[in-house]
């Protein structure tokens, strides 16, 4: 078998969590560790970092609304033609701190990835994100 | 790494220097360090960010909680940062307009004073 190129990953990585907030480190730290593994730059690691972070906390919230849901958030990153993020769960997060403030859950995140693309079906929203290698 | 909050006063403010991560595990803890000041009555608050590995929307909605409390009470929260990490999310977000921040934590306290 013909050895892989220098930062080619053979397959995508699949992180699944629970609906806990004390588990999103871990998935930044995994994140982190793939995006670099892909040869991805320190400034968009950093970035890439902190998308999956805040999409997984929009998801889950702080508010503990989840607690105890057996529905998990899936991560799922790709390395090929780009660096590719998708976040799928029910939105349950509500932090009234930010929506007084009237910015969509989303603002962050549409600031950090420029083709960010959130589809919602039967509860169940899907974000999908990719950067540059 | 996890949250840590050191709280000190300075020229009649409240500074709290935040360390770690604030994220969506770690936030309400900071929520409620302010919420405890705010109810002893320390009401102008200076929080120090150069600490700060990592934040998402969550801190950003505490921040932005702990400012509405304290201006309840006639008080003043203002922030010390010069990471761009950080300063770019409040950019992205509008929140630059909305806090003061300050490069060092004299700068926020003798700007107060």
């Amino acid at each position: 078998m013909a050895p892989q190129p220098l930062g080619h990953i053979p397959g995508d990585v699949t992180i699944a969590i629970a609906r806990d907030p004390a588990l999103v480190r871990t998935v930044r730290l995994v994140t982190a560790a793939v995006a670099r593994r892909s040869d991805c730059k320190d400034a968009v690691v950093e970035e890439i970092r902190l998308a999956v972070g805040e999409a997984c906390a929009v998801m889950i919230g702080s508010d503990g609304a989840s607690a105890g849901s057996s529905e998990q958030v899936q991560v799922v990153l790709s390395a090929g033609g780009g660096f590719h993020v998708t976040v799928t769960g029910r939105v349950e997060g509500d932090d009234p701190g930010f929506r007084d403030i009237g910015l969509d859950p989303w603002a962050l995140l549409g600031g950090l990835s420029e083709d960010l693309m959130v589809h919602e079906h039967d509860g169940v929203t899907e974000l999908r994100m990719s950067w540059p290698l | 790494m996890d949250l840590s909050l050191e709280t000190r006063q300075d020229n009649g403010r409240t500074i709290i220097e935040v360390g770690g991560e604030i994220d969506v595990y770690t936030a309400p803890k900071l929520r409620e360090c302010i919420t405890n000041l705010v109810d002893e009555g320390q009401v102008d608050l200076v929080i120090d960010l150069e600490r700060v590995e990592f934040m998402d929307s969550t801190g950003l909605g505490v921040l932005v909680g702990g400012l509405k409390r304290v201006r309840t009470h006639e008080g003043s929260l203002e922030l010390v940062c010069t990471q761009e990490r950080l300063l770019k999310i409040f950019r992205i977000t509008g929140l630059g307009k909305v806090f003061a921040i300050h490069g060092s934590q004299a700068d926020a306290t003798a700007q107060q004073s």
